[in-house]
C-alpha cells in the first residue's frame, strides 16, 4: 500500500506541474488570437459604437494587462473556480457540467462498444489466423481504420434516416415529445444507435487490429507453449494465458484513446447535432468564448492525467509483475 | 539494406503492393489534375445538382454546378502536399527533439520530455482546431498545426531508438575515436534508426491527411484550395438532395488513407521484420 | 393640426386596406377587445404549445443587453416595446396604446396601456418607461442610445403618459420603439444597479405574454404563458419551445417531421426551400421582415488601391451577375438591390441608374484606368475577407473569385471567425468583404449610417467601414432627417439614392429575403412587420 500512495503521489506532483504549464501556455495561446469577445458581441448585435465595446472589455476584465489577466485566472483555477463566460452568463463549471453527460454517456457507450467487439474480433480473427474469417475483420478493421469518421457518420445518416427511415438523424431526443420514464431512455437510446456505432467503428477497427497483431506475438511464446504441453484447453489457454498478456498493448492505447475522447467528439458531435462538450468547444472557438475555451482545455487535459493514472493501475492489477512505485 | 532485397520483402506483403498501386494512381490524379480539368475546379461548368454519370459530369455536379470529379483530382494535390508536408515538418521537429533527448540524456532529456508531455496532454484535434481558428486557415497555418500535434509520438521513438544504440559499442567506438556529437548523431545513430522512424512517418501521412480532411470538413481549410474535407463539409446539408457530393470525395479520402496503411505495413514487414505492429496510437 | 390616432378611427382605416387582402387575423390580433370578434369555425382557442427552432442560441435573454436576432425572437415575447408595426410600416399599439406628435415634430406624447403588470406582479407604469429610455437603454444599448440622445427631455406627466421632447425635429423618431431598439425594462429591479451584472439577467421580467420556465443550454428554453397578461384571454397558447438545432440538415428534417414547427431567418438552408414549401404540413411567407429590411452587399475599402475609383468600383458591379446569386446561390430567394434603400422602406427610389452584367463595359472601364491585364490575364490582386456566416456566404465568396477572374482581378479568399471578421472590418484591414445591414423601417435609422462621412469611426462595425465620403450626400442625409415635410423629405432621400448609386460605394446585391415557414396547425403567426420577433399573444392553435 506504501507503494500505492508513493505512486499517487508522485503522480500528483507531476500532473500539477503540466497542468499548470498547460494552463499558462493555453491562456497565452488563445489571448493571442485576433479579435476578442466584446468584437464578438458588438459583431453580433448587428451595432456597436466604441463606448459599448470599451463597456464590455471593462465589464470582461479584458482592459487590463495580460499578466494581471493570467495571474487572476490562474489564482481562480487553483480554487476550482474556471471562470464565467459573459457571452452566456454561466459559470463555465455550469456549463460544463450541463454539457457533461451527454457527452459522457455517448463516448462510453461507443468506447464499451469498441473494446468489446474489437477486442472479440481481434482475438476471433488471430485464432483463425489465415483463414476467410481473419481475411474478412481483417479488411473490415482496415476500411474503418482508414475511413474519415464524419463520413461514416454522414453515409449513416444517409442510409439509416433518409433511405430507411429507421433512425433518427440528430440529437438527443425527440423535441418535444414530452416522453417520461421507460419511454424517454428507449427515445435516447433510439437517438445514440447511429452516433455510438459511428464513433465505435473507427475505435473498434483499433481495438481490432491491435488485438489480432498482439495475439499473434505471444501465441508463440514459452509460457504459452508450456501451457497446452500442460494439455489445458485451447479456451483455457486463449483467454488465461494469451489474452491476458496480448491485451496490455490494447490498455495502453486504450488509455490514451480514453483521455483523447472530448477532441474526437468535436466531430462526432457535429455530425449528429449532439448537445455535448465537443461541440460546445467548436462553438467557444468561433465565438471566442476564451473562458469556456480554457475551461475545456482544462479538464480535456485532466481526463488525460486521470487516464494515463487509471491505465498504469489497470496495468498492475493485470499483470502484477509491474511494480507501480518504480 | 540493398534495395533488391527491400523490394523483395515488401513486394511479398500482397496488400502492401495493393496500397502502392492506389497511391500512384491518386499522385498521378493529383500531379495531371490540370491536364484532365483544365478549367478550375471552382468553376461551374455545368447545372447544378446533377447526378454522377451525366453529361459532362461523371461524377455530378455540386450546389453551384461545380464538377466533382475535378474537385478529387485538385484535391488529391492538397490532401497529399499538406498531409507530406505536415509529416516532414513533425519528423524534422519530433526526430531532432528525440535524438537531442536520448543522446545526452540527463537534464536535457527530462526537460525534453516534459515538454513533449505537456503536448501529449493536451487532447491533439482539439488543439489542431484552436490553433488553425486562431491562426486563420490558410496552407500554412493548416500544416503547421498538424505538425505540433505530431511530432511527440516520433520524439519519443527516436529518444527509444538514440538511447539503445547509445550505449552499442560501434557508437562507443565512435566517440573513444573523438569524432564530435554532431558526427556520432548524423553519421552513425541516426541511420541505423531510420528504419522504424519511416515506418511511423509513413502513417503518420495517413493520419495527417485525416486530419487535414477534418479540419476541412468543420470549415477550417484554405478557402483557396478545393480540398476533399471541404467537399463533404460543403455537402452535409445537401445530403438529402445529393448523396454523391459527399459519397465520392470521401471515398477518394478512405482509398488514399488505406493505401497509406498498407504502405506503411509493408514498410514495416521490410524494414523491421522483428518489430512489432504496435498500432499508431 | 395635432396629429391623433385614435383607436377607432384607426381601427376602421386598416380594416378598408386589410379586409381585401385577407388578413383579418392581423386587425383581431392587435385590437380584439374592441371589435366584436368574428370568429370562424375553427377559430381562436386556448391551449397547445409551439415549437420553435431558434439558431444560434441566444447568449442571455436581457433584450436590452443583446440584440441578435436569436434573443430578439425569444425575448419579444417577454419583453415588449412601446410600439410595433404594420407590414406597411405603420406604427401599432403594443406598451402604448395610443400617441400624439405635435405640428412642429418635437414632442412626441405617449399614452399607456393600463393594468400591464411585470411578470413579477408589479404595475407596469410610465416610470419605467422613463427609466429605460433615459437610463438603462442608453448606457447597455447602442442603437437606442443613438435614438435617444434627440432627446431633450423624456418625462412621465402621470401614471400612463410618457411625453419626449426632441432638441430638433426627427421624424424618424417614431420608429424607434419596436421591442428590440427599446424594449421597457422594469425600473424596480435595474434601478441603481449595475445593469449588466444584475443577476436579474438570468431570468428576464418583462411584460410579455410569455415568461420564461426553464433554459437548458444547448437543448430548449421553455416560455409558458403570463397568466396575469393585459389583454384578456390572451395568450392562446400554453407556452412556446425554443429548440436548438445547431445542424441545418437537421432542421429541415425537424421541420417536415413536425418536430417543430417554425423557422425563420437562415434557418433552412435555401437550397431546402423548394423541397419544403411542398410539404404538406408548412406554409411558407417571406413576409414578416419589412421593418428589418436587409440588404446585402460586397463592402469595398475605399482607402486600397484601385478600389478608391468609382470606375473600378462600378466595373464590379458589371461583372458580378446578381441574378445567378439570388437564382443559384440564394435559389430564388430575395431581389436583386438597384441600391442602398430597400424596395420595402417607404423613402425607396426607383430612378435610379441601372448596373446589368456586362463584362465588356466592366472591361472597358478598367481598361480606361490603365490598368491593364498582364501575361496571366491579371490586372490586380485583390482579397476577399469571406464573412464567416454560413455557408451561403461561402458559396458566394467562390462565386464572386470566380466572376471578378474573368475582369483580370485575382482573387484570394480569406476565412475568419466572426471575432476576426469583426475586427479586421471595423479596423479597416480588408480589400473586400460580404455585408448584409438591417434598415430598421427608414433611412436615418438603418441606412445613413453606411455612408455618411461623419460615421467613419475606427473601430466600429457596421459604421461606414468603406470609409466612403461625399459630402452632398452627406448634406442629403442630414436634411432629410430632420425635414418635417414628407414631400421634401422624400426628394432629399431620391436625390441621395441617384448620387449614392453612381457612386458605386459598395456593390449591392439582394434586397434579402428570409423564408419563415411555420406549420400549418398554428395561425395569426405572422402579422406584423416584425414578424417572428413579435409577442405571439393572437397565435393560436387549430384543432386536429
Amino acid at each position: 500500500m506504501a507503494g500505492l500512495a508513493r505512486f499517487f503521489g508522485g503522480r500528483l506532483i507531476k500532473a500539477v506541474a503540466i497542468l499548470f504549464a498547460i494552463v499558462v501556455m493555453n491562456f497565452l495561446l488563445v489571448h493571442a488570437a485576433p479579435g476578442d469577445p466584446a468584437t464578438v458581441m458588438a459583431g453580433e448585435a448587428g451595432a456597436g459604437d466604441a463606448q459599448f465595446v470599451a463597456q464590455l472589455r471593462e465589464q470582461f476584465g479584458l482592459d487590463r494587462p495580460l499578466v494581471v489577466q493570467l495571474g487572476t485566472y490562474i489564482g481562480h483555477v487553483s480554487t476550482g473556480d474556471l471562470g464565467f463566460s459573459y457571452r452566456q452568463q454561466k459559470p463555465v463549471w455550469e456549463l460544463l457540467v450541463q454539457r457533461l453527460p451527454a457527452t459522457l454517456v455517448l463516448t462510453a457507450s461507443a468506447f464499451a462498444l469498441a473494446l468489446v467487439l474489437g477486442i472479440g474480433l481481434g482475438t476471433l480473427a488471430a485464432v483463425h489466423a489465415g483463414t476467410l474469417r481473419d481475411g474478412a475483420i481483417t479488411v473490415l478493421a482496415l476500411l474503418a481504420y482508414a475511413t474519415p469518421i464524419y463520413w461514416i457518420g454522414l453515409m449513416l445518416i444517409l442510409l439509416f434516416s433518409v433511405r430507411l427511415g429507421w433512425l433518427p438523424a440528430f440529437g438527443y431526443e425527440t423535441v418535444g415529445a414530452g416522453l417520461t420514464g421507460i419511454a424517454h431512455l428507449a427515445d435516447i437510446a433510439k437517438h445514440m444507435v447511429l452516433p455510438v456505432a459511428t464513433l465505435g467503428l473507427f475505435y473498434m477497427a483499433v481495438y481490432a487490429r491491435l488485438t489480432r497483431a498482439s495475439i499473434q506475438e505471444v501465441r508463440d511464446m514459452d509460457f504459452v507453449k508450456t501451457a497446452r504441453a500442460k494439455g489445458l484447453r485451447e479456451s483455457t489457454v486463449v483467454f488465461r494465458h494469451i489474452l491476458r498478456n496480448a491485451i496490455l498493448p490494447v490498455i495502453t492505447v486504450a488509455g490514451v484513446q480514453a483521455g483523447q475522447l472530448i477532441g474526437g467528439s468535436i466531430l462526432i458531435e457535429t455530425v449528429f447535432a449532439w448537445p455535448g462538450i465537443g461541440r460546445l468547444a467548436f462553438e467557444a472557438v468561433l465565438q471566442r468564448d476564451y473562458q469556456v475555451l480554457l475551461g475545456i482545455f482544462f479538464i480535456s487535459s485532466v481526463m488525460v492525467i486521470v487516464f494515463n493514472i487509471v491505465t498504469d493501475l489497470i496495468y498492475s492489477l493485470i499483470d502484477p509483475r509491474i511494480d507501480l512505485a518504480s | 539494406m540493398r534495395s533488391k532485397t527491400f523490394w523483395q520483402a515488401y513486394a511479398r506483403n500482397k496488400a502492401a503492393r495493393f496500397g502502392l498501386v492506389i497511391m500512384i494512381l491518386v499522385v498521378v490524379l493529383g500531379l495531371f489534375a490540370g491536364v484532365l480539368f483544365p478549367a478550375s475546379p471552382w468553376d461551374m461548368v455545368n447545372a447544378p445538382f446533377l447526378p454522377p454519370l451525366s453529361d459532362g459530369a461523371l461524377l455530378g455536379t455540386d450546389t453551384l454546378g461545380r464538377d466533382i470529379a475535378a474537385g478529387i483530382a485538385y484535391g488529391a494535390r492538397v490532401s497529399l502536399l499538406i498531409g507530406m508536408t505536415s509529416t516532414a515538418v513533425a519528423v524534422v521537429v519530433g526526430v531532432t527533439l528525440g535524438a537531442l533527448a536520448g543522446f545526452f540524456g540527463g537534464w536535457v532529456d527530462d526537460a525534453l520530455m516534459r515538454f513533449t508531455e505537456l503536448f501529449q496532454t493536451i487532447p491533439n484535434f482539439v488543439l489542431t482546431v484552436v490553433l488553425v481558428a486562431i491562426f486563420t486557415p490558410s496552407q500554412r497555418s493548416i500544416i503547421s498545426a498538424i505538425a505540433i500535434v505530431s511530432w511527440p509520438p516520433l520524439a519519443r521513438l527516436a529518444r527509444a531508438e538514440f538511447m539503445s544504440l547509445r550505449s552499442r559499442e560501434f557508437v562507443q567506438a565512435a566517440m573513444t575515436t573523438g569524432q564530435s556529437n554532431m558526427a556520432i548523431i548524423f553519421r552513425e545513430i541516426l541511420p541505423n534508426s531510420l528504419s522504424p522512424l519511416i515506418v511511423s512517418a509513413s502513417l503518420m501521412v495517413a493520419t495527417a491527411v485525416l486530419l487535414e480532411s477534418s479540419l476541412s470538413f468543420l470549415g477550417l481549410g484554405d478557402p483557396n484550395a478545393m480540398s476533399w474535407g471541404y467537399m463533404i463539409g460543403s455537402a452535409r446539408t445537401v445530403i438529402r438532395q445529393a448523396w454523391w457530393m459527399s459519397f465520392f470525395p470521401g471515398l477518394a479520402i478512405l482509398l488514399t488513407v488505406l493505401a497509406l496503411n498498407l504502405i506503411g505495413e509493408g514498410l514495416n514487414d521490410a524494414l523491421n521484420p522483428r518489430l512489432s505492429r504496435q498500432g499508431k496510437a | 393640426m395635432r396629429q391623433r390616432c385614435p383607436q377607432g378611427h384607426r381601427y376602421r382605416d386598416r380594416l378598408r386596406f386589410l379586409v381585401p387582402i385577407g388578413l383579418m387575423a392581423l386587425v383581431l390580433g392587435v385590437q380584439a377587445w374592441l371589435a366584436t370578434p368574428v370568429m370562424a369555425a375553427d377559430g381562436p382557442t386556448r391551449g397547445g404549445t409551439m415549437n420553435i427552432i431558434v439558431q444560434p442560441e441566444p447568449p442571455i435573454l436581457q433584450l436590452g443587453l443583446n440584440q441578435q436576432a436569436p434573443t430578439q425572437m425569444v425575448a419579444g415575447k417577454i419583453y415588449q416595446g412601446l410600439l410595433t408595426y404594420d407590414q406597411k410600416l405603420n406604427p401599432l399599439p403594443s406598451l402604448a396604446k395610443s400617441w400624439d406628435i405635435s405640428p412642429d415634430g418635437l414632442t412626441y406624447t405617449f399614452h399607456l396601456q393600463e393594468g400591464v403588470k411585470w411578470h413579477d406582479g408589479k404595475p407596469f407604469t410610465a416610470k419605467d418607461v422613463v427609466f429605460s429610455t433615459t437610463k438603462f437603454l442608453p448606457e447597455v444599448h447602442p442603437r437606442a442610445r443613438a435614438s435617444f440622445a434627440h432627446c431633450e427631455t423624456i418625462t412621465a406627466p402621470d401614471d400612463h403618459t410618457v411625453v419626449f421632447k426632441l432638441k430638433e425635429p426627427f421624424p424618424s423618431f417614431l420608429y424607434a420603439f419596436e421591442v428590440s431598439a427599446a424594449p421597457i425594462v422594469p425600473a424596480h429591479i435595474y434601478e441603481g444597479t449595475d445593469f449588466r451584472n444584475n443577476p436579474a439577467n438570468a431570468t428576464p421580467i418583462g411584460t410579455g405574454p410569455f415568461k420564461l420556465q426553464e433554459w437548458v443550454k444547448g437543448s430548449f428554453i421553455h416560455l409558458v404563458r403570463n397568466d396575469d397578461y393585459y389583454k384578456p384571454g390572451r395568450p392562446y397558447l400554453d407556452g412556446i419551445y425554443f429548440r436548438v438545432i445547431p445542424d441545418a440538415a437537421s432542421r429541415a428534417l425537424a421541420l417536415e417531421s413536425g418536430q417543430v414547427d417554425e423557422s425563420q431567418y437562415n434557418d433552412i438552408e435555401p437550397f431546402d426551400v423548394a423541397s419544403l414549401k411542398k410539404a404538406p404540413n408548412l406554409e411558407m411567407t417571406t413576409a414578416g421582415y419589412e421593418f428589418d429590411a436587409p440588404v446585402s452587399w460586397i463592402e469595398i475599402n475605399h482607402r486600397v488601391k484601385p478600389l478608391d475609383d468609382k470606375r473600378f468600383r462600378q466595373a464590379l458591379m458589371y461583372a458580378i451577375d446578381r441574378d445567378f446569386i439570388r437564382d443559384k446561390i440564394w435559389f430564388g430567394l430575395g431581389r436583386v438591390a438597384t441600391g442602398p434603400v430597400n424596395s420595402r422602406t417607404r423613402q425607396f427610389e426607383p430612378d435610379v441608374p441601372k448596373y446589368s452584367k456586362d463584362l465588356a463595359k466592366a472591361r472597358a472601364l478598367l481598361d480606361d484606368m490603365g490598368l491593364k491585364p498582364d501575361a496571366n490575364g491579371v490586372r490586380t490582386h485583390l482579397r476577399f475577407l469571406v464573412m464567416p456566416y454560413g455557408e451561403t456566404w461561402q458559396r458566394l465568396a467562390e462565386f464572386i473569385k470566380v466572376s471578378l477572374r474573368q475582369i483580370g482581378v485575382d482573387i484570394t479568399l480569406e476565412n475568419t471567425d466572426v471575432a476576426g471578421w469583426v475586427q479586421k472590418v471595423s479596423n479597416w484591414d480588408f480589400d473586400l468583404t460580404s455585408n448584409f445591414l438591417y434598415q430598421y423601417g427608414d433611412p436615418a435609422l438603418g441606412v445613413s449610417r453606411t455612408y455618411v462621412s461623419s460615421n467613419i469611426r475606427k473601430g466600429v462595425m457596421f459604421s461606414n467601414t468603406m470609409g466612403y465620403s461625399n459630402p452632398k450626400v452627406d448634406d442629403l442625409f442630414a436634411a432629410a432627417a430632420k425635414e418635417n415635410d414628407p414631400v421634401k423629405r422624400q426628394a432629399a432621400y431620391s436625390e441621395m439614392q441617384r448620387l449614392v448609386v453612381e457612386d458605386v460605394p459598395v456593390v449591392w446585391l439582394l434586397e434579402m429575403e428570409f423564408p419563415t415557414f411555420v406549420n400549418k396547425k398554428f395561425k395569426n403567426v405572422i402579422t406584423t412587420g416584425l414578424g417572428v420577433i413579435d409577442s405571439y399573444d393572437e397565435v393560436f392553435m387549430v384543432k386536429p
